[in-house]
């Protein structure tokens, strides 16, 4: 929560209104996940979907693949090692 | 606020780590945290049950703030860690507001509520720790990691 979390929602939210849908998400320095979080996660991607994009996710660490699949939403997002693989599964 | 730690299994020879009070502040909720962390990280716990503590203290701070306090900065929130000879630990978290009923919580992993923007903290909070209980109507979360 707090400026993490708002600051995300803003850049994705930018991204998003510039038209920019496919978006890849390097989760390799952040080293939780809180609800907060993950509630901007499923509900940016589920807009994005709606607009013919995506979010994906690369090197979550096991922390936050853990908090992810306890509350149920893992299966929801791809997860890539790498930031080409990500990016590359777009087009 | 009462002083008296009521609850937990085998409520006996608590030592109390860390006693904090913070502002009703999403900033504020890092340090205190940290602060449960660091001590933990001293007392050698291991680094998996660092990280669900240090979690489920996150999701406590932040439902505090928001649905205790109502982001209002000049409340206060109180967070005790506490733990007993065994090893075992309790936080406890306490706003001033008027506590809520956990057992309404809808199943955030219900279909309806996969891609809810919230609904998610409490649920985290069970899974995350072996033994969780509301006191004071919910004001209070005593959360318990064996």
């Amino acid at each position: 929560m707090g400026q993490p979390v708002d600051g995300l929602r803003q850049t994705i939210q930018e991204a998003v209104s510039a038209g920019d849908t496919r978006i890849v998400l390097n989760l390799a320095e952040v080293p939780m996940i809180d609800s907060s979080g993950i509630g901007l996660l499923v509900r940016f991607m589920a807009s994005t979907k709606q607009l013919g994009g995506n979010i994906k996710l690369v090197q979550p660490n096991k922390y936050a693949i853990q908090t992810l699949r306890l509350v149920g939403v893992l299966n929801l997002f791809e997860i890539f090692d790498d930031d080409d693989a990500a990016v590359d599964s777009f087009a | 606020m009462s002083d008296e730690f009521s609850g937990g299994p085998e409520n006996n020879a608590l030592s109390e780590l860390l006693d904090v009070n913070m502002p009703a502040d999403a900033e504020a909720v890092a340090a205190v945290v940290d602060s449960i962390s660091e001590t933990l990280a001293r007392l050698e716990v291991p680094e998996q049950k660092r990280f669900e503590v240090a979690l489920a203290v996150q999701e406590a701070l932040a439902n505090a703030v928001v649905h205790g306090c109502g982001n209002d900065r000049s409340k206060q929130i109180r967070c005790r860690l506490k733990s007993d000879p065994q090893g075992r630990i309790v936080i406890i978290v306490t706003d001033p507001g008027p506590g809520f009923s956990p057992e309404l919580q809808p199943d955030p992993k219900g279909n309806a509520n996969l891609y809810a923007d919230h609904g998610r903290g409490v649920y985290l909070i069970r899974q995350l720790m072996d033994e969780v209980r509301f006191e004071r109507s919910g004001s209070e979360i005593m959360m318990w990691k064996y």
